[in-house]
């Protein structure tokens, strides 16, 4: 950067074209900026304009080439078992292992290996020091008093044609306290299936048929039984002791001893649930987003998609912020793109994107719901579990048209239920390889639209673009004023004078990081509400924010070695490392935090220092800068999107401490973005904004 | 940058006591497993293998698992395996690593404190010392020790179990040896740092120089300058014996040759010792040729293509069977190249042209980890006076930052997520190395223009 200067003091004849645009462009940094920021801000509201089709990217998986054989004897054993579950329920006999029981007896009696898997339920334990890491073979061994275990039932079928190094996963969740009709569907459904694929003669690939006990929640029992499966348990003498307690004998065998198939290639959870409004189709619900970002490989959806649509004629959808699709200013920008693609169109016919107003708010609503669940970093069902071992899951839901008790409707939706899992496992019996051919990197805008990360990424590059050359041309007019009037004698160790700024930079990055840490030390104390263990939050951040000005020194105190511009530079450096970093781990995140931050790191200025240039400028940069600080601060954000989502009535002071739980306990990246990026570069904007 | 003779221990101590708590998380942390940490040579864990095989009667190198000396089996293999209930693993030698961490410290602050006298003097026989005075003096000895003890990479280093702590102690041994004028202890540095990872043997060149020309000084050429301009005006005495005579009129630079021999009889000395010490220890196991197959053999055939942050593996694991012997002495021999050009322009500043040295092996290194790049940012700081005006320092931190955070969580997206792939790891290695570039680039070149500076104001 600081060769650009030196360029341009001493012109040289035939300066390099690289260093001369290095150079325009840091002389006019802030035009460059404001350019730069509104055409990533129209790039990503042209996102869902820009959504490609969905197409099945890899050759071998030939969806919908074999017709269905899954047929309606099938589904009467589906009815059978639904029929003895509410029977059973019926005679109150369903709190103890009946079910499980039963399942398990049935999965025997159709030829596979089945058994139980005991876990202990736990609750999610953020430990900042593993985060990304995979291997959790760290078992918690400390076992509280009140454990409470969950029983989940497991059947194998061994492929005819397989090695048995390959699987495919069915997982169907149920409450195992109370089975509501639903469930039971739903196990009857995952039953038939497993049935009809015992005596099929083209299985290539095992298949393994979890029927996870949620009582505790789909996602822990389903990550309990994966962790079991991925790390062999060497038995020590408790655990031995345990298991000769109740043993469970079935034909002869064990049924507690841990059974193991292949590698996973794919895994398929399913569900049954019951709509509340009524539609004139079937629908089906597809979940994807697993934690921290990570999407199941697209392939694993198109191929979903295309079976349900174009074979068992059910309606696809993907959730949706409906905030989003009755807004007033959306509705405005689809209709300006309507009419400037029919303005196009009148000029020259070829140009015709097929953009309509209702489309492009639906996008909107779609991509913005895939985006906010990606950058929550949260799983949307029990299929996060398996991206944590790579392997490609996904949830969907049948929801059907009637209600659930009319028989009629029962058998014909669980046949076109199963024909479509049919479907999918054919597809997925045919790879060859993992999936590999289609994108990990992507969003929705419909269920078969996507944005991929190439097209995405052009909106966030664009918003961090203007950050490197903003931080260049103030580290450079940072130096030129610097060395203009002085003596010569002082400009030793000029080019390291902002090392007291990457001090402060510093200082307030090591405050974040104990502040961070914080909520573990702040949740070992018991019986305290969200808005105490929120208060008690709030007040030790700030003192550690003071003892630590008090010991390394306030950034006031010598204001004459801490320059603003400098501050200002570094400050914008760390972010834009910040933003890199993220952009990589979670781009929804990214994407959001841009949006939030990048204006605020450009715009901040002190506001004692007067400012040279037109007074609508003075006036706009005074106006700017309180809003921006406002939305830039993460609590005062996440208040003003739930109070305008949900109504400001159930919003408090509470409301932060428990969402701030919520990632923590998902172990989600946001979290850390959130303190280790934002809330410094936050409060570095006070700074600057109040430095004298 | 002025500190107190308290505040500088304090900060010292302070490290030391950061280091203590890290090691109590070193389980946690798993930074053994970590590619830029702990490569196939340095890893404590391929030790903990090697010292176990040698105790069942085995060879230390059969399995290929370990690479490192035969002599620090017997050091540090019964530490590894003690154990304390509820403490790290590696408790007993990573305290080792702290003390030695803590002395690499000391014994560049003590270079730092020959550097300075060396300069004050020759500045004084100059008649610049008004250069001194108007850029002000860092302690350049109390801060490169800070440097080095703070830096994160030693830090990561010294609690992630791996053995290059011991090897930046050799280097830093052999620097401050020629630095004081003791042939045996540069010697005995030099030859065990070979011995450990082979590349430190490039620095016999600017050790030899030390020895024979003393610490660093400006160019001769500005001396014989200074004596026309100001002749008869009167020099303070100096110590050493080629600064002598140039009060007697003969040339500044003249090279003494007793030092340098006998550097180089000590090191013959030292070598062949430490040769029959491992003779002694692999006596069953193949002996000498076995060991030097294993280690240096190991280092210059590149044989283990697992990732780390260097730019061998990549290339190497692409490249066709059949070119691979000549590429693997086009890599090599990219370091040899340097060698010369950089001796001819730096033969005044020998422990500048070691800090040069040590950067570029740990650039063109076949296994390197972040503790190369530890040592050679500490030495960085022994030069801060002449490094003053160095430009693209904000870059180069940033850029050390960026890479440091972004090469994890690339190696994270390729192995365990399996969203990238090899491509994009190797990319933070790429950038790496251009960063250690511009930083080796920018530093000499701000060195040369230190020296035209004095030459101009010698001149004015």
């Amino acid at each position: 950067m600081p060769a650009e200067e030196d360029q341009t003091k001493q012109p040289r004849p035939r300066p390099r074209l690289i260093v001369l645009i290095a150079s325009y462009l840091v002389s006019h940094s802030s035009i460059f900026s404001v350019v730069c920021c509104i055409a990533g801000l129209i790039a990503i509201l042209l996102l869902p304009v820009l959504a490609k089709n969905t197409y099945i990217s890899e050759n071998a998986l030939m969806p919908g080439s074999a017709n269905p054989v899954f047929s309606g004897q099938d589904v009467s054993e589906a009815i059978r078992l639904v029929k003895d579950i509410t029977e059973m329920r019926k005679m109150g006999k369903t709190t103890g292992i009946e079910i499980q029981r039963l399942i398990v007896q049935r999965m025997a009696d159709v030829g596979g290996e089945a058994y139980y898997h005991k876990f202990q339920s736990q609750s999610n334990q953020f430990h900042p020091l593993r985060f990304f890491s995979c291997d959790s073979n760290l078992v918690l061994t400390k076992s509280g008093s009140n454990t409470s275990y969950g029983l989940n039932t497991v059947g194998i079928i061994h492929a005819p044609h397989g090695d048995g190094k390959e699987a495919i996963v069915l997982v169907t969740p149920y409450n195992g306290e109370n089975v509501e009709l639903n469930d039971a569907l739903s196990l009857g459904l995952g039953f038939s299936i497993f049935s009809h694929l015992s005596h099929v003669s083209w299985l290539a690939k095992d298949i393994v048929w979890l029927a996870a006990d949620a009582r505790y929640g789909e996602y822990s029992s389903v990550s309990a039984w994966l962790k079991d499966y991925h790390n062999p348990v060497f038995f020590s003498s408790e655990n031995v002791d345990a298991n000769m307690q109740n043993t469970n004998m079935l034909n002869g065998r064990n049924a507690d001893v841990f059974k193991r198939a292949g590698t996973m290639a794919a895994a398929l959870v399913f569900k049954i649930t019951e709509k509340m409004e009524r539609d004139s189709r079937d629908s089906l619900n597809i979940y994807a987003e697993a934690s921290n970002g990570q999407m199941p490989n697209l392939d694993l959806i198109n191929v979903v998609h295309y079976l349900a649509v174009h074979r068992q004629g059910f309606r696809v959808t993907i959730g949706k912020i409906v905030y989003l699709v009755n807004s007033a200013w959306l509705n405005l920008v689809g209709q300006i793109l309507e009419w400037s693609n029919k303005l196009a169109k009148s000029l020259n016919p070829k140009w015709n994107f097929g953009i309509l107003s209702a489309d492009y708010v639906e996008g909107v609503a779609t991509l913005a719901s895939s985006m906010y669940y990606q950058a929550l970093g949260v799983p949307t069902g029990s299929h996060g579990a398996f991206r944590d071992y790579q392997v490609d899951a996904i949830t969907f839901t049948f929801s059907p048209r009637f209600y659930l008790n009319n028989e009629n409707v029962q058998s014909s939706f669980l046949l076109r239920g199963g024909r479509l899992i049919e479907g999918t496992i054919r597809s997925v019996n045919n790879l060859l390889e993992k999936f590999h051919q289609s994108f990990f990197l992507y969003m929705m805008t419909a269920p078969n639209k996507f944005v991929s990360v190439g097209v995405y990424m052009i909106g966030f590059a664009l918003l961090a673009l203007p950050l490197p050359v903003v931080a260049a041309a103030l580290f450079l007019n940072q130096k030129a004023t610097g060395t203009a009037g002085i003596q010569e004698a002082k400009i030793a160790f000029q080019s390291w004078k902002w090392l007291h700024a990457a001090r402060v930079v510093l200082m307030i990055h090591l405050w974040a990081l104990i502040a961070s840490l914080m909520p573990y030390f702040i949740s070992q104390i018991s019986n305290l509400t969200a808005t105490e263990s929120m208060l008690l939050w709030v007040v030790g951040s700030i003192s550690i924010l003071l003892v630590l000005y008090m010991t390394l020194g306030s950034p006031y105190s010598r204001s004459g070695d801490v320059e603003w511009q400098t501050l200002k530079a570094v400050m914008i450096a760390s972010v834009t490392i910040g933003l890199g970093l993220m952009s990589i781990i979670n781009f929804a995140t990214a994407q959001i935090g841009a949006l939030l931050i990048v204006p605020l790191c450009l715009l901040v200025r002190p506001l004692k220092r007067h400012m040279q240039g037109a007074l609508s400028l003075r006036v706009l940069s005074l106006v700017c800068n309180p809003i921006l600080v406002v939305i830039g601060f993460p609590p005062a954000a996440l208040v003003l999107v739930k109070g305008f989502s949900e109504g400001f009535g159930g919003v408090s002071i509470g409301t932060v401490w428990e969402v701030a739980e919520f990632l923590w306990a998902w172990n989600s990246a946001t979290y850390l973005y959130v303190f280790l990026v934002h809330l410094p570069c936050w409060v570095l904007c006070i700074q600057i904004l109040f430095h004298p | 940058m002025a500190l107190t003779r308290r505040s500088y221990w304090a900060l010292a101590v302070g490290s030391l006591i950061f280091r203590l708590i890290l090691i109590c998380f070193s389980d946690d942390l798993n930074l053994g497993s970590r590619p830029e940490v702990a490569t196939p040579v340095t890893s404590l864990r391929r030790l903990a293998e090697g010292y176990w095989l040698k105790n069942s009667s085995m060879s230390p190198y059969s399995g290929s698992m370990y690479h490192g000396s035969p002599l620090l089996l017997p050091v540090l293999g019964p530490l590894t395996i003690k154990r304390v209930e509820g403490l790290p693993s590696h408790l007993f030698c990573s305290s080792i690593f702290i003390i030695i961490d803590f002395i690499t410290a000391m014994l560049i602050r003590a270079t730092g404190q020959k550097l300075i006298s060396t300069n004050h003097q020759s500045l004084q026989r100059l008649n610049l010392s008004c250069v001194q005075e108007t850029t002000g003096c860092t302690n350049v000895g109390d801060l490169a020790s800070l440097i080095f003890l703070w830096n994160p990479f030693t830090l990561i280093t010294c609690v992630g179990s791996s053995t290059s702590p011991i090897d930046n102690l050799m280097v830093v041994l052999a620097i401050y040896g020629a630095c004081s004028g003791l042939p045996s202890l540069a010697a005995f540095g030099w030859v065990v740092a070979t011995h450990l990872s082979l590349y430190p043997a490039i620095l016999v060149i600017p050790v030899i120089l030390l020895l024979g020309y003393g610490p660093d000084v400006p160019p001769s050429k500005l001396f014989l300058l200074g004596k026309s301009d100001e002749s008869g005006s009167d020099y303070p005495s100096d110590k050493t014996s080629s600064k002598q005579r140039s009060k007697d009129g003969s040339p500044i630079y003249l090279f003494s040759w007793r030092p340098a021999l006998c550097f180089i009889l000590w090191s013959l000395i030292w070598s062949s010792y430490i040769f029959f010490l491992s003779f002694i220890s692999l006596k069953e196991f193949g002996g000498l040729s076995e060991m030097m197959k294993k280690t240096h053999g190991f280092i210059l055939n590149v044989e283990d293509l697992s990732p780390n942050i260097g730019v061998f593996w990549y290339f190497f694991a692409e490249v066709f069977e059949f070119f691979r012997s000549f590429f693997l002495i086009v890599f090599h021999i990219n370091i040899l190249f340097m060698l010369v050009p950089l001796v001819i322009r730096l033969r005044h500043r020998p422990c500048f042209l070691a800090f040069v040295y040590i950067a570029i092996m740990s650039m063109l290194k076949s296994y390197p980890s972040v503790g190369d790049s530890a040592l050679y940012l500490g030495l960085l700081g022994l030069f801060a006076n002449e490094l003053a005006e160095m430009r693209f320092s904000f870059f180069l931190l940033c850029g050390y930052f960026g890479i440091s955070l972004l090469s994890p969580v690339m190696h994270n997206l390729w192995i365990w997520r399996g969203t990238g792939n090899a491509n994009f790891y190797f990319a933070t290695g790429i950038a790496y190395a251009s960063l250690q570039t511009v930083l080796i680039v920018e530093s000499v070149s701000t060195i040369l223009k230190h020296d035209r500076m004095l030459r101009n104001k010698l001149t004015a």
